[in-house]
């Protein structure tokens, strides 16, 4: 059993995740964790006599051996670490949703201090890819950007949604670091510099990453799943009803390789094998964890594994010794491999005695109540499924249908289905009552996404007075889209957005790929090259029109932007495409684009005038205080009291120029994603090369705020006419 | 000192019932026992430990599921024949395992608890109790309620022979041949009784008996009436006690009271100098501990303390430890040992494997005919559907013999679904159509791997009554899933009470009509929870009852034609006036209800809310202040500039929140029976007051009592 080698009760609240520990004089190492109230505290149990003391340190009154830092804001990142190389000691770094802040805690002091506009949600510190110097990398509103010590910017790209998570991985074991993102659109992006090299989806938003060793990384999600990956294959996941709060890589077993340290928000800590996620140790905490690092904490040469609680509760635990021989829980391996052969057993046990009956039963004759009841049914049941569009009528509105049915009498009392990502749960369940039970059943499903989705059905099949049903387990696939109906073709309605692109491939295969993505009734016959097939969206009723010459020419009709990319990307796996240019152009959208740009515009200035506004008004605070001031030193009260009354209305202008300013904000911020996001769609139209040549040129065009240029780019995929 | 115990497993039988596992008395003192236990397949196995391996001694043939084990013998004679409960019939065997005893007692049920006393024999089917002597009839009784067990005091001491019985409604019998001498009221519904040390205790009068809610006392049964010693409250809220032993496993030269509960806890308590009980150890297993006992059985001169579960696993918690002060070549041979061990286990299960297969393959061709069937693998599910009275919800809970792959929940009423901090299964509500397919929540559970027992929390409301299900999918093949129903009743919080307060102010509905004893004590037994199912002997019965939410109280006194219930609180009347007449008309049966309503009685029921709903509001708004009180803590670093009572919610901050965890909702449904109080009133007035109940909660918003019961008067 693994004892924690050192127990910490500090009398401060750690907000989750945001853990650090950093060797801020170069030697001794410290534990920095954002607390309430927009504070930062660093504790340092090293040098008892030596304090910070400084205006914007000042000790904790509740403990001696922990300095506070005000941030004056909320804190939303945390990390410590090397930024200068030439330093010799680490350097503390604390986002907020508007700021960057580098702190020196040795000489209490910035090393820079930057605003950053699309906030910061993830930190990382480390080396990316061929940049020399450490960056400080910070992920926000669908941005990334990293800083050197100086504070340079050297690093910015966009991504799909708000970034919720970083970390630096050897992703394609070439020696250098790559950024994994995880993002609230579910998807873990890969970034060698600036070029996204991998995307792999997942079924919730990524709430934190951490890299293991080689290729392999760690993941966790907000619906409680951590997993490991291998490059872009996972590994394995497992799902709780608790969430992970934070999760690192960590040799605890000291068999050379690390195990997936996760702490959960109901208090436990478990090590988990990074081949198969079995549990190796556990250990539970009376709150919920809000961090989980490493670090030297007892100065003895060893890292400790150091976990921290919300309610200030440290633990550390030293690596398992030789002896343990990895044995790190209470019970005794045999032990447990007896008790699971030994239900093995039981069950294999009774699955015989079951064969044993059943042969009973076949003996007596005829099927009756009793026999239903105690859930006999014909040998020969079996359980059809059929997947198809069902356009939907007055009271009910379009959807996909599933269709189950059994071969005979018996009836259908209850379908379980478990697939991710298109219901509210992770399960959606179909109990007819008890008067409407029969022996088929259809279940509209509506995927929100156009994602494919494994369905795995679980029905119970019985008779209706059964107290025991037969359970009939299938997977059936849900394909991409099968939100469309097939519908003729009318060519008044036809959109006028399109893409247009040519790929090597016979239309036969065309229609295989048709076949495999679409819901497509069972009598459809598409005959050869060429052919135009067009769809209606269940969601909206928009249309869609696939159009292939005998060229290999491919025209794809539809408003919808994510579609159209949707369509492409699918294509391009489907038949291997590697690099794939594509001629686009989405009137209404890059109208809508054209305007948010202008209002980003618009937001800039008003936010640079407000800010200006607000200087000017803490100047006038201070002139007005001063002069209150003078006034009651000189006794003259009425003049104090003129000067505070203006001094109480020009807090109040500031309160409300406050407001302004923050809506303002929230203004801009949700035009920046607005922008980022068109960069991400009209690379999502491209494949490959020049999927990465369109958003790179595309950032060219924002920094040189060359509109036109932008809409040239995304049209037809380069700036150069 | 305390008590370090490590577990062994020693080997797996079917599934068992409560106390069907015992010691045979050891041949010399310190020296290893055998265990008998026996299981629903109706074997009986007698096992001994040698080098760390079970060898049967004998192992009868399978029949019907053993209900109960017991050892007897000469009195003051080592207790060493078996008997064993198994449907009408008792069985006796020798040590050695041979049958001297087959007597089918003729009782209609089957057999429930047993005790054996000598050559007395004291049997209970569910309502029934028979006393024989020497397989002759003695003495019958006739309970009100279910019997859950049976015991008698030790006839060394006590002269008289007092059976006493442990019945569901609350109460332990103390009999005397066939007639009740007094009854013993106990803190929730008894499940287990045991001699205090063994043998009674000093006055051989002393009883320990533990309840489905998991309360364990001592009783002491004089002949003219009971005296209770100690109580032990389940404050930890741990599961429902199912078995109970005396041994000194503590090594205090005091026997200990060992204690084995249906959520898997093992505790030990040892006594202090006061004799009053102190919790010494305790441990958690995954599975209901059905039997439990002290002795010896892996290694002589190591006391442990051996337990059955559920699934029918046998285990130690020894004394012994686990790394034994040996050279290093012992710990080879036990490694050894286990080697080879879980190599046989390895070759029996590819045997088996290999079975299976050749099974499934004939399956297969045999489900290509017609004619063939298939059944369902039948599997037991060890269910429990109970009401906490502390908080006013249901628990359920759900344990299977092997792992539970999914639990499927259904109601056709709205409930709520609590989260169970044991629980580790993924929780998934789906959406539902109520208007259409009757179901008001679907919920599945997604067990984690090796979950054989789950826990849910269910919050039911008054008035609403209908059906929970669970369809229960454990993880064998081929697939199959039970069905289990649950009925929330119309009164769902009420519980059993045996005294009433008469000088409250009551209101009294009145049934009279042509409707026979067992059809309205059916419509009791609908509306009521812990109510026997068969009729109560006798012409007329009374039952009380009271809410366990608000303590308001019912009386219902019924006979051949007329029924009257009596209840302080209006909406409790309300509920059955609508529920009794609802089921009448479905029998056709014309009722003549009258009722008589008294207009004190709402002001009393408010006054009983009051100190309810002003301690959560006080505990709210405590709770809400803690926050911000913290950071002035940390701002400030001292407390002294704060108020007292501030100081006072910064110190006590942790119980606090803890409190509030405990109770979600609890003013949420606090305002819910105000509502409810307040239409029902004005509804046997005959007026519709639904317009003015957002006037209500606009006052309990700004809560004052006098304002509140005012509104009541004013509307």
């Amino acid at each position: 059993m693994l004892l924690p080698v050192f127990t910490l009760k500090l009398r401060h609240k750690i907000s989750p995740r945001m853990v650090a520990i950093g060797r801020y004089d170069g030697t001794h190492p410290c534990l920095a964790a954002a607390t309430q109230a927009g504070k930062v505290f660093i504790h340092n149990p090293h040098t008892r006599s030596q304090h910070f003391n400084a205006p914007r340190v000042f000790q904790s009154p509740l403990e001696s051996d922990v300095s506070l830092l005000n941030i004056n804001q909320a804190v939303s990142c945390l990390t410590a670490g090397v930024l200068n190389p030439e330093l010799g000691y680490d350097a503390l770094l604390v986002g907020t949703q508007t700021n960057l802040l580098a702190y020196d805690v040795y000489n209490n002091s910035d090393f820079f201090y930057r605003e950053v506009a699309d906030g910061a949600n993830a930190i990382v510190l480390g080396t990316l890819g061929d940049i020399s110097s450490p960056l400080a990398i910070i992920g926000g509103n669908c941005a990334l950007q990293g800083f050197d010590h100086e504070g340079n910017d050297l690093f910015w790209t966009v991504t799909g949604d708000n970034v919720h998570s970083l970390a630096l991985c050897d992703f394609d074991s070439d020696g250098k670091k790559e950024l994994l993102v995880g993002s609230e659109d579910f998807d873990i992006r890969v970034f060698k510099e600036d070029e996204i090299v991998a995307e792999m989806t997942e079924t919730e938003i990524i709430t934190s990453l951490c890299p293991m060793y080689g290729s392999r990384f760690g993941y966790a999600l907000s619906n409680g799943t951590v997993g490991v990956y291998d490059k872009t294959a996972r590994y394995w996941r497992i799902k709780s009803k608790n969430h992970a709060m934070s999760i690192h890589a960590f040799d605890l077993n000291s068999d050379g390789v690390c195990e997936l340290i996760t702490g959960w928000s109901n208090g436990k800590v478990d090590a988990r094998s990074d081949r198969t996620g079995e549990v190796i140790f556990k250990d539970n905490f009376s709150s919920a964890v809000a961090g989980v690092i490493e670090g030297d904490y007892l100065l003895d040469g060893h890292a400790q594994l150091i976990c921290c609680s919300v309610d200030g509760e440290i633990r550390g635990y030293l690596p398992g010794s030789a002896e343990m021989r990895g044995n790190l829980m209470d019970t005794s391996i045999e032990q447990d491999l007896i008790r699971e052969l030994t239900q093995k057993k039981q069950n294999l046990l009774l699955e015989l005695r079951n064969y044993e009956e059943n042969a009973k039963a076949e003996v007596s004759s005829s099927l009756n109540e009793a026999d239903g009841q105690r859930g006999i049914i014909p040998a020969n049941t079996k359980l059809h499924t059929a997947l198809s569009v069902n356009l939907g009528n007055e009271t009910q509105a379009a959807h996909a249908e599933l269709c189950i049915s059994t071969s005979n009498d018996t009836i259908i009392r209850a379908v379980l289905i478990f697939a991710e990502g298109i219901f509210l749960g992770e399960s959606h369940v179909v109990h007819p009552s008890i008067h409407s039970l029969s022996s088929s059943i259809r279940i509209p499903i509506t995927p929100p996404k156009d994602v494919p989705v494994d369905l795995h059905l679980k029905t119970f099949v019985g008779y209706r007075s059964s107290t025991q049903f037969h359970v009939f387990e299938l997977t059936r696939q849900l394909p991409r889209f099968s939100m469309y109906a097939l519908t003729s073709p009318d060519s008044a309605s036809q959109p006028l957005s399109y893409v247009n692109f040519t790929i090597a491939e016979r239309a036969q295969r065309v229609v295989i790929w048709l076949h495999q993505n679409f819901l497509l009734p069972e009598d459809t016959n598409i005959q050869n090259a060429p052919f135009q097939v067009c769809f209606t969206s269940l969601r909206n009723g928009s249309q869609l029109y696939i159009k292939i010459k005998l060229s290999g020419e491919i025209t794809v009709n539809t408003d919808d932007i994510d579609l159209a990319g949707d369509i492409i990307q699918s294509m391009a796996s489907f038949f291997a495409i590697e690099d794939l240019q594509v001629e686009a152009d989405f009137p209404v959208y890059f109208e809508e684009l054209r305007k948010v740009l202008i209002k980003v515009d618009e937001y800039h200035s008003v936010h640079q005038k407000l800010s200006a506004d607000m200087a000017d008004n803490s100047n006038l605070i201070r002139s007005l205080l001063v002069r209150a001031e003078d006034a009651r030193l000189m006794r003259d009260m009425k003049t104090m009291k003129n000067r505070y009354m203006e001094l109480y209305d020009l807090n109040k202008d500031l309160l409300n120029g406050y407001k302004i300013r923050c809506n303002n904000h929230t203004e801009l911020l949700g035009n920046l994603k607005a922008v980022n996001q068109a960069i991400q769609r009209a690379g999502r139209l491209r494949v490959g090369k020049p999927k990465n040549q369109v958003i790179t040129a595309c950032r060219d065009a924002i920094r040189s705020n060359n509109i036109n240029t932008l809409f040239r780019i995304m049209r037809v995929g380069t700036a150069s006419s | 000192m305390d008590l370090h115990l490590h577990r062994a497993d020693y080997l797996q039988v079917g599934v068992t019932s409560q106390k069907t596992m015992k010691l045979l008395p050891a041949a010399r003192h310190g020296a290893t026992q055998k265990v008998v236990v026996g299981d629903h397949d109706g074997v009986v196995l007698c096992f001994g430990m040698k080098k760390g391996e079970a060898v049967a001694v004998f192992k009868t043939l399978p029949g019907q599921k053993v209900a109960r084990l017991e050892l007897g013998g000469l009195l003051n004679m080592p207790q060493e024949k078996i008997f064993i409960a198994a449907g009408s019939e008792i069985r006796g065997f020798t040590k050695r395992g041979k049958q001297f005893l087959s007597f089918e007692t003729n009782l209609t049920e089957s057999i429930k608890a047993m005790h054996i006393s000598g050559s007395d024999l004291f049997l209970s089917a569910s309502y029934i109790y028979n006393h024989y002597c020497d397989c002759k009839d003695q003495h019958y009784y006739l309970s009100g309620d279910k019997i859950n067990d049976v015991i008698c005091l030790p006839a060394e001491r006590v002269p008289r022979v007092t059976p006493v019985l442990a019945c569901q409604d609350r109460l332990l019998r103390v009999l005397q041949g066939s007639d009740v001498v007094y009854e013993i009221e106990v803190p929730g519904p008894p499940t287990v009784l045991a001699l205090h040390n063994g043998n009674g205790g000093d006055s051989g009068e002393d009883l320990v008996f533990g309840t489905s809610d998991g309360k364990l006392g001592l009783v002491q049964i004089t002949a003219s009436k009971p005296i209770h010693k100690w109580e032990i409250r389940n404050e930890k809220k741990r599961g429902g006690i199912l078995c109970v032993d005396s041994f000194d496993i503590v090594g205090d030269g005091v026997k200990d009271v060992l204690v084995g509960r249906d959520d898997g806890t093992v505790e030990v308590y040892s006594f202090d100098s006061a004799n009053e009980p102190v919790l010494r150890f305790d441990q958690v297993l995954s599975e209901s501990v059905t039997s439990i006992q002290g002795g010896c059985v892996g290694k002589d001169g190591y006391d442990e303390i051996v337990l059955s579960t559920y699934s029918g696993w046998v285990t130690g918690l020894t004394t012994e430890p686990v790394h034994r002060e040996s050279g290093p070549g012992e710990e080879l041979k036990l490694n050894q040992e286990m080697q080879s061990k879980i190599s046989s286990l390895r070759s029996e299960l590819e045997h088996l494997q290999y079975k299976v297969l050749q099974e499934r393959e004939k399956d297969q061709q045999a489900s290509q005919s017609s004619k063939a069937r298939s059944a369902a693998p039948s599997f037991s599910i060890n269910d429990k559907f109970t009401l906490n009275t502390d908080d006013a919800s249901y628990s359920l809970i759900l344990e299977v013999q092997t792992a539970i792959d999914n639990v499927l929940i259904q109601s056709d009423v709205p409930i709520d679904l609590l989260d169970v901090d044991k629980n580790s299964a993924v929780v998934s509500f789906s959406s539902c159509d109520s208007e259409s397919s009757d179901n008001f929540l679907l919920a599945t559970y997604r067990c984690q791997a090796n979950t054989t027992r789950l826990e849910l929390k269910i919050r039911s409301i008054e008035g609403q009554y209908g059906t929970l299900q669970a369809y229960v999918t454990p993880r064998i093949h081929p697939k199959t899933c039970q069905v289990r129903q649950y009925l929330i009743r119309p009164l769902s919080l009420h519980q059993r009470s045996h005294c009433i307060d008469h000088d409250r102010p009551m209101n009294t509905l009145t049934l009279t009509g042509q409707f026979s004893f067992a059809e309205v004590h059916s419509w009791v037994v609908f509306c009521l929870p812990e109510v026997p199912e068969k009729p109560p002997a006798g012409e007329c019965v009374t039952f009380h009852f009271q809410n366990t939410f608000l303590d308001t109280q019912l009386e219902s006194t019924y006979r051949k034609g007329e029924g009257v219930f009596k209840s302080d609180n209006i909406s409790t009347i309300s509920i059955l006036k609508d529920v009794l007449s609802k089921e009448a008309t479905k029998k056709k049966i014309n009722l003549n209800i009258s009722y008589e309503i008294n207009e004190g009685s709402v002001k009393h029921t408010l006054e009983l809310i009051h100190p309810k709903l002003e301690y959560q509001l006080l505990l709210a708004k405590k709770v809400q202040l803690i926050d911000a009180l913290k950071e002035l803590q940390v701002h400030e670093g001292n407390t002294n500039f704060l108020i007292p009572e501030y100081r006072c919610i910064l110190e006590e901050a942790d119980q606090l929140q803890e409190e509030y965890k405990k109770q979600p909702a609890h003013l949420e449904r606090l305002y819910g029976m105000i509502t409810d109080l307040f239409i029902d009133k004005f509804k046997f007035k005959g007026t519709n007051v639904k317009t003015k109940v957002p006037l209500l909660l606009e006052i309990l918003d700004s809560y004052d009592q006098n304002a509140l019961i005012a509104f009541f008067d004013a509307a």
